[in-house]
């Protein structure tokens, strides 16, 4: 089949909208996953597919209308639905907020793009695979995981005639290994490039926790204790400011975690965060959804919250401009998140030397089912993971159960004593939708008196 | 589309031991208003044609846009291609063998949603909306209606080749209140899209989102000045959409065989329950019974056949409180030694491949009479309403919900409100807890159209049926 350019075809869409006020997304995805358990192959997807996106804008009301078909007929109809959707809207409601798409603005060049991982060629995972399976059998431990690479390519068609675009690629490996007794490690490794995934040596942290974690887990007591979290731990952190706090529309509409709070301090003064589309090691993006450019944005600096993120709708509503956060043209509800947030690291060398400080504490892997409870207080709970340990006079000594902890993400970083230099891309590799790859890069940290409400156990 | 379906397939015979194609052509309309504005108004449509294989064990699953041949051939050549690049997988397992699927389906829809105007959906909707905002403390008021259509050509080399449409509507509605001491929502019916049915726009009409606006707004409100939800073990009675997300977490995951058997060690996650549970292990108290009914009407797990040909089924899970069965696959039924597959195979649209889905999980109805008469029957304790965070952990053991609000009981009577209610346990104490269910005049569906699972990731409706329940003995507090 003859490659459509998603360049040409967001063209021919806005042209087919015929309209001043329209703007066309054009995204087409290649993609390649691989999946394993029990040390063999169990199910592997090729995705190669393009979705068109036209939206609309009538007296600030925002219609949409989105197809996978790229013939004149298809994008006819899809822009009159959009042109019908907003119209009607508009003769409805009256007028509504949205002050229309931003005109385009000057793009940065990034290095999200690497030619050699979007030849997608499925032998690079079958290699993947082979190496995490022998890895495996040497260690004695069963190998789960995912290999997935993608390259995906955005093109918009702005309103007012330029066609911006952005091409990215990513690459995801992530092994959990099951050791003696059914314990189990993690390990995981994100980069733009597969070059830069070694399966071998992200099969062996995951079996070195396994095979590690050979005694059996003690219960504990729920309550509160000193944490060591790694970076993947960490990632689900920043995931919960991304949904509880630095939404500019929950912010402007007073539910936000910072709503009255920006300006002070809110974490500990060791916490630089920041969402930064082209630091090095994450997933670089050149725009958001509605066009408007990526740029580094500052959210907390010496634990002092600054900023919140902006797409074009809550931006009108804050008095403030878009910072390129949008999520879909015309940033509808649940509003505007961070893509590239970026925690800067501290002076401990590694996890091991963060736990040195620790007299009895919980070694935390990572989370899993993480869940805003009340935004407001960025109170979230989740459950560790795939290697929790027992920390006793500052290293690591056997496994315990996994653990619930129920806490506020911005008290969990008010508590921070000290955080790794290392910091590194963490991503959970979920690709819902039409793939969008992204990640935090963050360091290991510790913090403490996190609160642990129940033990996978004893409840 | 048969024909070519039926073509891929048997060019795929010399290549692999099993091949099926799909073909789907998906249509999606969201409208939603959010403070008298447009917030969200979607429609997209999407047609591709998805090619599954198994080559030497190895399965290979690729998709490509279209109808037409070309497209289904690209998606054939790729997916033995990726089947082929995998390292062997060390002998093939079984299948279980089933009759091919042969016929025609068609849900039930008596209004097509797709041809209402968006005029009266508007119209519906902001008659909602001006509700929901009467009350002054509500700052954020939103207002849903969703509409899909899924029409299927399903062939398979086994000899299956079916046809089969679905449509799905419904709505719902939320207010948040602001004040100084926080934010409080409320949503109807539920808090996941409110409730969609596999049904027409009836089902849209029938939930009266504009007669329920005000309750909502005014419960919003009053959950402002509500104490907070005491720290206790309790008595907790479950209702509606909570006690429909406490079957789907902890007793649906749990019985997907495919995490049983650990095939999806990675993401998903395991399972607490032994492959070898069955008529042994007891899940819960003998008041709990729990069926997989993917033949039940207006339920959006509901279907004619699965997505590797198998024909929908009734399948006892859990039976006065003794495991009774899984959630299985073709080949995750064979690998227990099961003669037949419980037919929850489905894919989201046509760029996924088909796992092990939940169909419609539900609690048996008991007989506690109505809602009102298992109040009066419990002395002391809490009920629950509307799901607003959820957790459990990677084995469905240890869960954590939060309510979106609950009363106290007191001496048989509802009491207070009470703001920010959550509670937890573990799964086995939690159902072995459950001594009271209410009876069939009080059974209705939930729906949950958020499920996520599958790399990549593939999100899946499903409704889940019960009636209200009591537990004793839970943790309840407020996170």
């Amino acid at each position: 089949m003859r490659a459509q350019a998603p360049r040409e075809v967001a063209a021919r869409a806005r042209e087919a909208a015929g309209d001043e006020h329209a703007l066309a997304t054009v995204t087409r995805e290649r993609s390649l996953a691989l999946r394993f358990a029990r040390s063999r192959p169990t199910q592997s997807t090729s995705v190669d597919d393009l979705t068109v996106e036209v939206a609309v804008v009538r007296d600030g009301h925002v219609g949409r209308a989105a197809t996978n078909d790229v013939g004149p007929d298809a994008l006819r109809r899809c822009a009159d639905a959009a042109v019908r959707a907003a119209e009607t809207a508009a003769g409805q409601a009256g007028p509504g907020s949205y002050p229309g798409f931003p005109e385009p603005a000057g793009l940065r060049a990034h290095h999200g793009h690497d030619p050699e991982t979007a030849r997608l060629d499925p032998a690079r995972g079958g290699e993947a695979l082979l190496a995490a399976f022998e890895l495996a059998a040497e260690t004695g431990t069963e190998a789960n995981g995912l290999w997935t690479a993608g390259e995906v390519e955005t093109a918009i068609a702005t309103p007012s005639g330029p066609v911006l675009v952005d091409r990215v690629t990513d690459a995801h490996l992530k092994a959990v290994a099951f050791g003696p007794g059914r314990r189990s490690g993690y390990a995981a490794r994100t980069a733009v490039s597969l070059r830069d995934i070694d399966a071998r040596a992200v099969a062996a942290a995951a079996a070195a926790k396994a095979t590690d974690a050979s005694s059996e887990p003690l219960d504990l007591e729920p309550g509160e204790y000193t944490v060591v979290m790694e970076p993947h731990a960490v990632h689900d952190l920043l995931w919960v400011l991304g949904q509880a706090a630095f939404n500019g529309l929950a912010h402007s509409e007073g539910r936000g975690a910072l709503a009255g709070r920006l300006h002070t301090r809110v974490v500990s003064a060791t916490i630089n965060l920041s969402d930064s589309p082209r630091y090095a090691s994450t997933l670089p993006r050149a725009f958001d959804a509605e066009g408007v450019p990526k740029a580094p944005l500052p959210l907390i600096q010496d634990g002092v919250a600054h900023r919140v993120v902006h797409d074009v709708r809550s931006g009108a509503a804050a008095g403030a401009s878009s910072t390129g956060h949008a999520q879909a043209a015309g940033g509808p509800a649940p509003g505007p998140s961070p893509n590239n947030l970026v925690m800067a690291g501290g002076g401990a060398a590694d996890e091991g030397e963060l736990c040195a400080g620790v007299e009895r504490g919980i070694y935390v892997t990572r989370l899993w089912y993480t869940n805003v409870v009340r935004p407001e207080e960025s109170l979230f709970t989740a459950v560790t993971r795939d290697g929790t340990f027992l920390i006793e006079d500052g290293r690591v000594t056997r496994p315990i159960a996994d653990m619930r902890v129920t806490d506020s993400a911005l008290d969990v970083l008010s508590r921070v004593q000290a955080l790794g230099a290392r910091s590194v891309l963490t991503s959970d590799g979920e690709l819902y939708g039409r793939r969008f790859a992204s990640g935090s890069v963050c360091p290991p940290l510790r913090a403490a008196a996190v609160r642990f409400t129940g033990s996978a156990a004893s409840g | 589309m048969r024909e070519l379906l039926q073509d891929l397939v048997d060019a795929a015979s010399g290549h692999a031991s099993y091949a099926d194609a799909r073909h789907v052509l998906a249509r999606v309309e969201d409208v939603a208003l959010r403070n008298g504005e447009l917030d969200l108004l979607d429609r997209r449509e999407e047609e591709g044609i998805g090619v599954r294989v198994r080559v030497k064990g190895a399965w290979g699953f690729a998709a490509a846009r279209g109808s037409g041949r070309a497209a289904g051939e690209d998606a054939l050549a790729r997916a033995l291609a990726l089947a082929e690049a995998q390292p062997a997988a060390g002998g093939e397992r079984a299948l279980t063998l089933e009759a091919p699927a042969s016929g025609s389906h068609a849900g039930p829809c008596e209004v097509d949603p797709f041809e209402v105007s968006l005029d009266r959906k508007l119209e519906l909707l902001a008659q909602a909306d001006a509700a929901l905002r009467r009350e002054p403390l509500v700052s954020v008021a939103r207002a849903q209606v969703s509409s899909r259509s899924e029409e299927k050509t399903f062939a398979s080399s086994d000899g299956a080749l079916y046809e089969q449409r679905v449509v799905e509507c419904g709505g719902g509605l939320a207010a948040i209140a602001v004040d100084e001491s926080g934010a409080q929502v409320r949503s109807y019916p539920g808090s996941h899209s409110g409730h969609i049915a596999q049904a027409g726009w009836e089902h849209v009409v029938e939930l009266d989102l504009a007669g329920n606006a005000p309750r909502v707004a005014a419960e919003a409100a009053a959950l402002l000045s509500a104490p907070v939800c005491p720290s206790d073990r309790t008595t907790l009675v479950l209702a509606g959409e909570q006690l429909g997300l406490q079957l789907h977490e902890s007793v649906g995951h749990a019985l997907e065989l495919d995490r049983v058997l650990g095939g999806e060690a990675s993401y998903a996650g395991t399972s607490f329950v032994p492959a070898d549970g069955v008529g042994v292990m007891r899940f819960g108290s003998e008041h709990m019974n729990v069926t997989a009914d993917a033949t039940l009407l207006g339920a959006l797990g509901s279907f004619r056949w699965d997505d590797e040909g198998v024909e929908a089924q009734a399948v006892p899970l859990v039976g006065e409180g003794v495991l009774r069965g899984f959630l299985s696959s073709r080949e995750s039924a064979a690998e227990i030694g099961l003669n037949r597959s419980a037919g929850c195979m489905r894919a989201e649209g046509f760029a996924r491949q088909p796992i092990v889905r939940m169909t419609n999980v539900s609690l048996d109805p008991g007989a506690a009479g109505t809602l009102d008469e298992l109040i009066a029957a419990t002395q002391r304790g809490i009920y629950m309403e509307t799901n607003r965070s959820w957790s459990i952990d990677s084995r469905r053991l240890h869960f954590q919900f939060a309510g979106e609000a609950a009363w106290e009981i007191s001496d048989g009577r509802l009491g207070r409100m009470l703001r920010d209610p959550v509670y937890a346990g573990t799964t086995p104490r939690f159902w072995g807890g459950l001594d009271a269910v209410c009876s069939p005049s009080e059974w209705a569906l939930a729906s949950v159209t958020n499920c996520g699972k599958g790399e990549p990731g593939q999100l899946a409706s499903v409704s889940h049926g019960s009636a209200p329940a009591r537990f004793r003995d839970v943790l309840v507090g407020s996170g």
